[in-house]
């Protein structure tokens, strides 16, 4: 692996029982590089992002990530590598999952404590500077249950950055929240971009991804259907089903009613 | 009336002493519930076929049978067997591992209950299992054990009346042995029963006061 790699996943496939949830998915993802995951429902994109950092086991391929080498199949890695890989990789989720008996600054300098050993005070200073940065150090005292979706978002990207992370993982960080309060959240996952945070972003905001992605992978069917630079990806896509699942993301209004192409059967719809 | 409150005031001291050893059976009883209670939690929901099997063979098990059986199994039974124990440690074995039971089922409903997110985000942090279950999954699942922890704490207190068989000198022992001198049934037991009675009533108060004041907290 190249210094620059810090993934690599190299033909991955996952598979509970006889249900494929994909099947060789191949990425590289470079220092400082930012790759967004696209695609429709249930094209396995939330699966794949959570074998980055193991939080799902697959069968086979191989993951190169952060100097460790792991092959699907039977073999767990060593807790040290998982534990490795986990407090060198951040993850923000869709649901925030942000902990309710903690408050927020008890929320973000939970991992540090407890598994780098940080001294609480300089824990304290570092989660305030965090919550600087995304506009919520007044928020501090306060427990999750009293923030928006897009504050609790917010605090959860700051949980994860806690950690010093060299590379963070966004699973559809925006998909739960009301749409007014998708844009702050954007603002700061955007914000690591331009310093360089090395990223892996599924998401549904395809201006967003064209904007802050430097690569672009479009997972459908249980695999990748295309991949490459955002712009050329989002804009020219090659492949036909690439092609029909951006025109039906970005012209929803042109998808024809089912009801009046079908013809139905006697006794209702199908 | 005079006879009847100079006959309560004048056995109070005798049942008080057998109170003692009911406080520190329950208490004895319920630490060693509460810990292996937990450990059967962990191993029913641990990922070791074995260790799944067994625990849950036991409390399957132990929970059907009367709590009275297994009280004379394992003091005269073991003893059968040249294991002999005091009535004292009899008692705090059998009630302890009964009560086990209960405490398991209510811990492992409240672990299951906790969202999985919580875990994974823990786990994504690189925390290990042990302190995902001690910061994160357990904090929460406190609103959960406590109000049938507290009603298992009231059959735990009323069970250990029935030690009196193996003849440890409980509070219940203290009203039989009152009553079978002094030939006042009616009161004799009547008074264990309010002893029964306040005691629970102490440990319930104490017991909402705190999840109240932990509730607070949080909100």
């Amino acid at each position: 692996m190249s210094n620059d790699v810090v993934i690599r996943a190299d033909r991955l496939s996952k598979r509970f029982g006889t249900l494929t949830v994909f099947e060789d998915v191949s990425i590289e993802v470079k220092k400082r590089e930012v790759v967004a995951i696209i695609g429709p429902s249930g094209a396995g994109k939330s699966t794949f992002i959570r074998c980055i950092n193991y939080l799902h086991t697959f069968n086979q391929g191989t993951l190169e990530i952060l100097g460790h080498t792991i092959v699907g199949g039977h073999n767990h890695p060593s807790k040290d590598v998982l534990q490795d890989i986990r407090t060198r990789v951040g993850m923000v989720f869709q649901t925030f999952n942000l902990f309710p008996h903690l408050n927020v600054i008890e929320n973000i300098t939970l991992a540090p404590v407890e598994v780098k050993k940080v001294p609480r005070a300089q824990a304290n200073a570092r989660a305030m500077e965090l919550l600087e940065m995304v506009g919520l150090p007044h928020k501090a005292e306060m427990y999750p249950k009293r923030l928006s979706g897009g504050e609790q978002q917010r605090v959860a990207i700051c949980r994860a950055l806690a950690m010093e992370p060299e590379v963070m993982l966004f699973d559809e960080p925006t998909s739960m929240l009301d749409p007014e309060l998708v844009g702050e959240v954007l603002a700061a996952i955007r914000r690591l971009a331009k310093e360089g945070m090395t990223m892996v972003l599924v998401t549904h905001e395809m201006q967003f991804a064209k904007e802050v992605a430097d690569t672009v992978v479009i997972m459908a069917d249980h695999g990748v259907v295309e991949k490459g630079p955002a712009r050329e990806v989002l804009e020219s896509p090659r492949t036909e089903r690439a092609q029909s699942f951006l025109h039906r993301v970005l012209n929803p209004e042109e998808v024809p009613d089912p009801l009046e192409q079908e013809v139905l059967p006697i006794g209702g719809r199908r | 009336m005079q006879t009847l409150w100079s006959a309560w005031m004048q056995y109070l001291p005798l049942l008080l002493r057998g109170t003692a050893m009911t406080v520190e059976l329950t208490a004895a009883a319920l630490v060693v519930g509460v810990l292996f209670g937990f450990l059967l939690a962990l191993g029913r929901l641990s990922r070791v076929p074995a260790l799944d099997t067994l625990a849950t063979g036991y409390v399957e098990v132990v929970r059907a049978i009367p709590v009275l059986i297994i009280l004379f199994i394992t003091y005269y039974g073991f003893a059968e067997l040249g294991l002999v124990l005091s009535g004292i440690t009899a008692a705090v074995v059998s009630l302890g591992g009964f009560y086990a039971t209960q405490y398991g089922e209510i811990f492992r409903g409240a672990i299951l209950g906790i969202d999985r997110g919580q875990t994974e985000a823990a786990t994504a942090l690189g925390l290990t299992s042990a302190q995902t279950m001690r910061r994160v999954v357990l904090p929460q699942a406190f609103f959960t054990i406590l109000p049938p922890a507290t009603n298992q704490l009231s059959n735990l207190i009323k069970d250990t009346s029935l030690v009196f068989t193996i003849s440890v000198a409980d509070l219940m022992y203290q009203a039989n042995s009152a009553l079978s001198v002094n030939f006042l049934p009616m009161d004799m037991l009547l008074e264990a029963g309010v002893i029964y009675f306040i005691f629970y009533l102490i440990i319930a108060k104490v017991l909402g006061r705190w999840e109240v004041s932990v509730q607070r907290r949080r909100n």
